[in-house]
């Protein structure tokens, strides 16, 4: 009976004995010959670019400043990180989540900001950028108001630091669908506001400004159009968009710069200005597509 | 008798002795005596008188003509008297009342045909055969012992020889004219009479000439001259299967030792044939059932031999087995079977070349001759469930023995907790098993008169274990009286009523001394020493020669696949019969499933609404459980079952079956039983956790295969000690280090130092079964569910090179700068800090994949006074490269996923949605744990190398050699003497391992052995050096 055993465990040896190459090896050598595919444009080219695109946090104090009360449910609920599965979802909602954060963060709503947090900490793990986020840190900042300040500041710099380091890893596409992501949300809450004073023009002007960076992200996610299927199909989206942009114009007006002294500083004071022809059909139909496009993103 | 059957009786005499010319004095005066054997002083006038008035004693001689006419009426009247007689006496008493009508007539030698032709028709009616009868007559009839010619006939003269041509047996003894023997054998009885002269004794009472005695059991004649004629060599004189049987017997122990230094038997020497009943008796602790078991080869003495033909018991065991029978002072039997299957199994474990049929005959031949034929359906029982009474007990423990036929059978008090009915029962079989041959041996305890006269010989032991008597049992009471000259010494019984008291015996062997004022004291008058000494002078026991060929035995074991396939059906018949015990163990799992997977399942969703797989941090926690619960069952089902079944293994070890047989027996039922209940255990919380089913199958078998390591664990400690209590004592002290040493409870990079190591499990851990099967469930949970199975890979490669470029590669040029920032330094501390990480940069790189363009360097041994500015550029060149490399691999990586999962879910027809997916089949928790995502440093450095801390699930172990099993927990594959195999397929491996190992352990009872070692330490510790040498 035990020589049975024993025949068998040995049988089972044998059998697994057939070794064959590592996975490993094999895989790492069919890349080294093999360049990765990624956009013919160079990183240094994609990174200005994306400098010239303003955080979404800026939008959110214009929010403030139009005195309307913090509305929980403009924004992307932190419960749905689960549907993020994709490096691509994740990415974009990174953004969204970014900008809810600082949503939340100007209203001073801490309790939904931790979640937010915990949601953009568990995004940023799952792109392997996790260590940009103390999550310890900032819960501890955000318990108390009187910290928004520097817990602005860091999330701000967190976000900064990320878009640096991915761009040194190569991997400028996970910033661009970043800010895009921010960047939609941004303008889904300022069409919500919007829509809800009509009257206010600022509002209506930011909107309207952000055809030059619709213009950009298309730009950046053109670059990507060949080699990444999910950003190809987000494009098509944006151009959607960017129909209704077409009509809204804006012209630009130079005027020569001018010094000033204030309080013993001398200031350069910018005295070009543009003009915004925006109607209020534009911005509805802005805010609808924004919401379809958006509505893709986060579910 | 009772007063109805006396006076039928005495009817009879009066017929009988009416015909042909009356009652004679003589003939009334027979009568009287009769009387007088079996009736009191004033009842036995009234009988008298009855006598008289039916016989018409003292009326006159009636004239012959009438008396034809009544005797056709009395020959009706005597058929009455008859039947009557019939109905209410046994065979044996029949017999004796035709005797005394015999000896009646014989009394006036008035043998008229109507006389005997009446006593012909009550034999008739007492259905005698007719030879029997005949026999009976002659020799009741007969005073010329020479025309007794036939063959159940013994004479006993000073005649040398007898006549080859004569049926009769004949006996040389040193007595006047002749003693006849006489048996009839359809009762099996034996009647004596006596010719001649002389004044010898039955029992102590002097023999009439001419006049017939029963013989019974355990009657002596003494002769004049002196010689003893004892019951039991009558006999065997009669027995033809004792004359064939070839059995010699002999012991001598000199001295048996216990392991505490006590002696336990001093020269006790015994020699005996074949067809001898003998009993052992003795003060409790005086040794009896000590001696018993040396006898049957239970116990070695420490100095002499047991010899059985000739053949040592323990040293030529393979000579005489199924040679002895042993039936112990508990009960042996499998309490869930019935009396039947009890010994159907133990039969057919005995007889492999019979049929079913044979079988079946055989096992009903005993339970016939045991009595238990009617019980033979019942259930057996155990003593507080009773079905069959204690004495049917006892007998069924006998007939477990008895079946096989071992020619010496053993008998440890087999009438203890028996009524004196069932107890005169079973020494009357045993006393019947013995005139067929056998030699038994029976330790008997306080025997009534009528038991202790039954045996051939009885061996009295005293305290201290020396022998203080060996011999006739009615001799042993005039011994011991004789040796303290006590009056009335020759007489062994009563002289009305023939009993004897054993107890006597013992009153003169330990009376006690008594003090000044008549109180006992603790003092014996003659100590035990003494005693011996007069046994010494006074028994010399002769030796039976010693036969030189191989003892009688009926045994033929079957091979081994058969007696395990007979263990298997018997176990699992007699577990299925325990309805306790299947419907425990069957429904144990199912209902801890149940009561584990709902109390942890709970509305996970991250809204909190519903219940969804993904998000049960529970899961890792259940796969935990449910292999402690694996575990646990395992053990609890096997730990009792060899404890349960000792005292089955001590009958059966007589029968010499094979020990790996039975275990893979219990094997077979325990695996069996494992199997269903994993089953059922992972079935449900398959169902309620609602896990994927296609890893229900992996699940179960890792399960199912610690359940059976738990099992040959549990038969180990089960065959390691003495009780269940210890057994399950035992229990959590096997549990909890498997608890603790998981995995999951406590990490093991975080235990003590002494045991702890970095990347890699500890040692003692590996030990754990717990610990593998954790493993290969969770890997294989995490790896082969169906949402993870296609990214695996990519995430494998996305992990490790991210980990190489984001912060391996980091530390290595944190170590590059550190090491030519201080290469000129003469600080000792740093210049060794130095050569350490210039040590640990070249084994890291030497181990990576990637060394395009360095690999020459890499091949040389690196030293501190080789590195040059030059080197160091190179070296920080490569360092980039190698970043930028798994760069290239990370975001390859993660593009080759991005394209899997726009593949899957834009394919034609398919309603992939990874979403759906990980929330089905993904575990958050689990992934944590295998991701190790709480750990802060991802890097760190232990004795000279770099661990890796995250994703371990992601990391192939790097194993130093092909035997180099160990690896860090969580590896998703090892190494198997030199090749990659699945962590599933490699841990399962190493649990089916341990489980041979112990098995093997189990063979050959490793673990009791050791446990016995320590047992005698403290002997040895007390005896000193001595005895500690020799072992």
């Amino acid at each position: 009976m035990r020589i049975v055993i024993f025949g068998l465990v040995l049988a089972l040896f044998t059998a697994c004995g057939s070794g064959k190459k590592s996975d490993e090896q094999a895989f790492l050598e069919g890349l080294d010959s093999a360049k990765a595919e990624g956009p013919s444009i160079s990183e240094g080219v994609i990174g200005d670019i994306l400098q010239q695109i303003p955080s979404p946090l800026e939008i959110s104090v214009l929010l403030k400043e139009s005195g309307k009360k913090y509305n929980a449910g403009y924004l992307n609920s932190p419960d749905n990180i689960s549907k993020y599965n994709s490096n691509f979802k994740k990415a974009l909602n990174l953004g969204v989540y970014g900008t809810d954060l600082g949503y939340t963060n100007i209203y001073e709503q801490n309790q939904d900001g931790v979640k937010y947090m915990a949601s953009i900490k568990e995004l940023a793990d799952g792109l392997n950028i996790g260590q940009f986020f103390d999550i310890e840190t900032i819960g501890r900042l955000a318990t108390n108001s009187k910290n928004l300040d520097s817990l602005l500041l860091i999330t701000t710099q967190n976000f900064n630091s990320i878009n640096h380091y991915l761009q040194t890893q190569n991997r400028s596409n996970l910033s661009v669908l970043f800010l895009t992501g921010g960047w939609l949300e941004a303008l889904h809450i300022t069409c919500e506001v919007a829509a809800l004073n009509p009257n206010n023009k600022e509002l209506q002007e930011t909107i309207g400004e952000q055809k030059i960076i619709l213009e950009n992200i298309m730009l950046l996610l053109s670059f990507y159009k060949e080699s990444d299927q999910n950003m190809a199909s987000l494009l098509t989206d944006m151009e959607e968009l960017k129909k209704i942009y077409d009509k809204v114009n804006i012209t630009y007006t130079y005027k020569e710069s001018t010094f000033e002294i204030v309080d013993g500083v001398m200031v350069i004071k910018d005295n070009s200005s543009s003009t915004i022809e925006i109607t209020p059909d534009d911005i509805s139909n802005i805010k609808s597509i924004t919401t379809n496009i958006r509505n893709k993103v986060i579910s | 008798m009772s007063e109805e059957i006396l006076k039928a009786l005495t009817q009879l005499f009066a017929i009988i002795t009416k015909q042909d010319g009356g009652v004679t004095q003589r003939e009334r005066q027979f009568v009287i005596n009769f009387f007088q054997t079996e009736l009191d002083q004033d009842s036995i006038k009234e009988y008298v008188d009855l006598y008289d008035q039916f016989s018409g004693y003292g009326k006159g001689d009636e004239d012959s003509g009438k008396s034809k006419l009544t005797s056709v009426k009395d020959s009706v009247k005597t058929l009455g008297i008859c039947k009557k007689i019939n109905k209410t006496l046994t065979q044996k008493q029949k017999v004796i009342v035709l005797i005394k009508l015999l000896e009646l007539v014989a009394t006036d030698k008035n043998f008229t045909p109507q006389r005997m032709e009446i006593i012909n028709t009550a034999s008739n009616v007492f259905n005698i055969v007719q030879d029997e009868y005949h026999h009976i007559e002659n020799f009741v009839i007969t005073e010329d012992a020479t025309s007794l010619n036939f063959a159940d006939i013994l004479l006993l003269d000073k005649g040398h020889s007898i006549d080859e041509s004569r049926l009769n047996k004949h006996v040389h003894g040193h007595i006047e004219g002749s003693l006849v023997f006489m048996r009839v054998r359809s009762v099996d009885m034996y009647f004596t009479k006596y010719l001649g002269d002389e004044s010898n004794a039955l029992n102590g009472f002097p023999m009439q000439v001419n006049r017939v005695y029963l013989f019974s059991h355990g009657s002596t004649i003494k002769t004049q001259a002196g010689d003893a004629l004892y019951y039991s060599d009558l006999v065997a004189h009669f027995n033809e299967e004792i004359k064939t049987t070839k059995l010699s017997f002999n012991v001598s122990i000199e001295e048996l030792k216990f392991p505490t230094g006590a002696i336990g038997l001093r020269n006790v020497a015994i020699s005996e044939g074949p067809g001898k009943l003998i009993g052992i008796m003795g003060a409790s602790g005086a040794g009896k059932t000590t001696l018993l078991n040396v006898m049957a080869g239970l116990v070695k003495p420490t100095k002499g031999q047991i010899l059985i033909n000739g053949f040592d018991i323990n040293s030529e065991k393979d000579k005489i087995h199924g040679v002895i029978g042993y039936v112990s002072q508990d009960d042996l039997l499998i309490e869930e079977l019935t009396v039947y299957e009890n010994l159907y199994y133990n039969a057919k474990l005995c007889f492999a070349d019979f049929n079913e049929e044979q079988l079946h005959k055989r096992v009903m031949e005993v339970l016939e001759n045991l009595g238990l034929d009617q019980r033979k359906d019942l259930r057996v029982g155990n003593p507080l469930d009773k079905t069959i009474s204690g004495g049917q007990r006892k007998r069924l423990n006998i007939a477990l023995e008895l079946i096989r036929e071992p020619a010496i059978l053993f008998l440890d008090e087999p009438t203890s907790g028996l009524s004196s009915r069932d107890s005169e029962n079973v020494i009357d079989l045993l006393k019947e098993l013995s005139l067929k041959g056998k030699l038994i041996f029976v330790v008997i305890h306080q025997p009534s008169s009528d038991i202790y006269k039954m045996f051939d010989k009885m061996i009295i032991m005293d305290t201290g274990g020396y022998p203080a008597y060996y011999g006739p049992p009615i001799d042993a009471v005039t011994y011991f009286k004789k040796s303290t000259h006590q009056v009335d010494s020759n007489r062994g019984q009563c002289e009305t009523c023939g009993n004897v008291n054993p107890e006597q015996i013992f009153n003169i062997i330990e009376a006690k001394v008594v003090d000044e004022y008549g109180q006992p004291t603790a003092k014996r008058k003659i100590s035990p020493p003494q005693w011996y000494d007069l046994f010494k002078e006074r028994f010399k026991i002769n030796r039976v020669e010693d036969i030189k060929e191989e003892p009688p035995r009926s045994l033929r074991l079957p091979n081994k696949l058969k007696q395990t396939f007979i263990f298997v059906t018997r176990d699992t018949l007699s577990k299925l019969s325990n309805k306790q015990y299947l419907l425990i163990n069957l429904l144990e799992a199912p209902l801890l499933a149940l009561i584990l997977a709902v109390i942890i399942k709970y509305r996970s969703s991250p809204g909190g609404t519903e219940y969804v797989f993904r998000f049960n941090e529970n899961f890792p926690a259940f796969l935990l459980m449910s292999i402690i619960v694996a575990l646990f069952m395992g053990l609890t089902v096997s730990a009792e079952e060899i404890i349960r079944d000792r005292k089955i293994l001590r009958r059966e070890s007589f029968l010499n079956l094979s020990w790996n047989s039975y275990l893979t027996s219990k094997l077979f039922i325990l695996f069996t039983l494992s199997a269903v209940q994993t089953l059922s255990f992972v079935v449900l919380g398959n169902l309620i956790l609602e896990i994927e089913w296609s890893m229900l199958l992996p699940f179960w078998f890792v399960l199912f295969t610690t359940s059976c390591f738990a099992n040959v664990l549990g038969l180990n400690i089960s065959s390691a000690f003495n009780s269940a209590v210890t057994v399950y004592v035992m229990i959590p002290l096997l549990l909890i280090p498997q608890m603790i040493l998981s995995g999951l409870l406590f990490p093991f990079d975080k235990l003590n130092e002494i045991i702890s190591t970095k990347g890699k499990v500890p040692i003692i851990a590996d030990l754990m079964a717990s610990r593998w099967a954790y493993e290969a469930l969770v890997v294989d949970q995490f790896r082969n569910n169906s949402y993870e199975k296609p990214y695996y890979e990519f995430e494998k490669y996305e992990s490790q090179a991210d980990f190489r470029s984001s912060f391996l590669v980091n530390e290595l040029d944190k170590k590059r700068k550190f090491i030519f920032d201080h290469l000129t330094s003469k600080n000792d501390t740093i210049r060794r800090a130095v050569e350490k990480d210039l040590y640990i940069i070249q084994t890291t790189l030497q181990n990576d994949f990637y060394k395009k363009g360095f690999e020459k360097e890499l091949a040389s041994t690196w030293t501190v006074d080789k590195l040059s500015p030059d080197f160091n550029k190179k070296l920080e060149d490569f360092l980039t490269a190698y970043k930028k490399f798994y760069q290239d691999v990370y975001n390859k990586a993660v593009e080759q996923k991005e394209a899997a999962i726009f593949k899957y879910e834009n394919e034609e027809g398919s309603d992939y949605d990874i979403n759906r997916y990980k929330d089905k089949y993904y575990n958050e928790s689990l992934a944590d744990l295998v991701k190790n995502v709480d750990e802060k440093e991802r890097i760190i450095e232990f004795e000279g190398q770099l661990y890796q801390q995250i994703n371990p699930i992601f990391i192939d172990p790097r194993p130093s050699g092909p035997l180099d099993y160990r690896a860090h927990f969580f590896a998703p594959k090892k190494n198997l003497l030199g090749t990659d195999v699945s962590t599933f397929l490699f841990n399962n491996i190493i649990i089916w391992i341990m489980t041979v190992l112990l098995y093997v352990a189990l063979y050959f009872e490793l673990l009791r052995k050791l446990i016995n070692s320590f047992d005698g330490l403290g002997v040895k510790i007390g005896k000193g050096g001595e005895k500690a040498k020799k072992n």
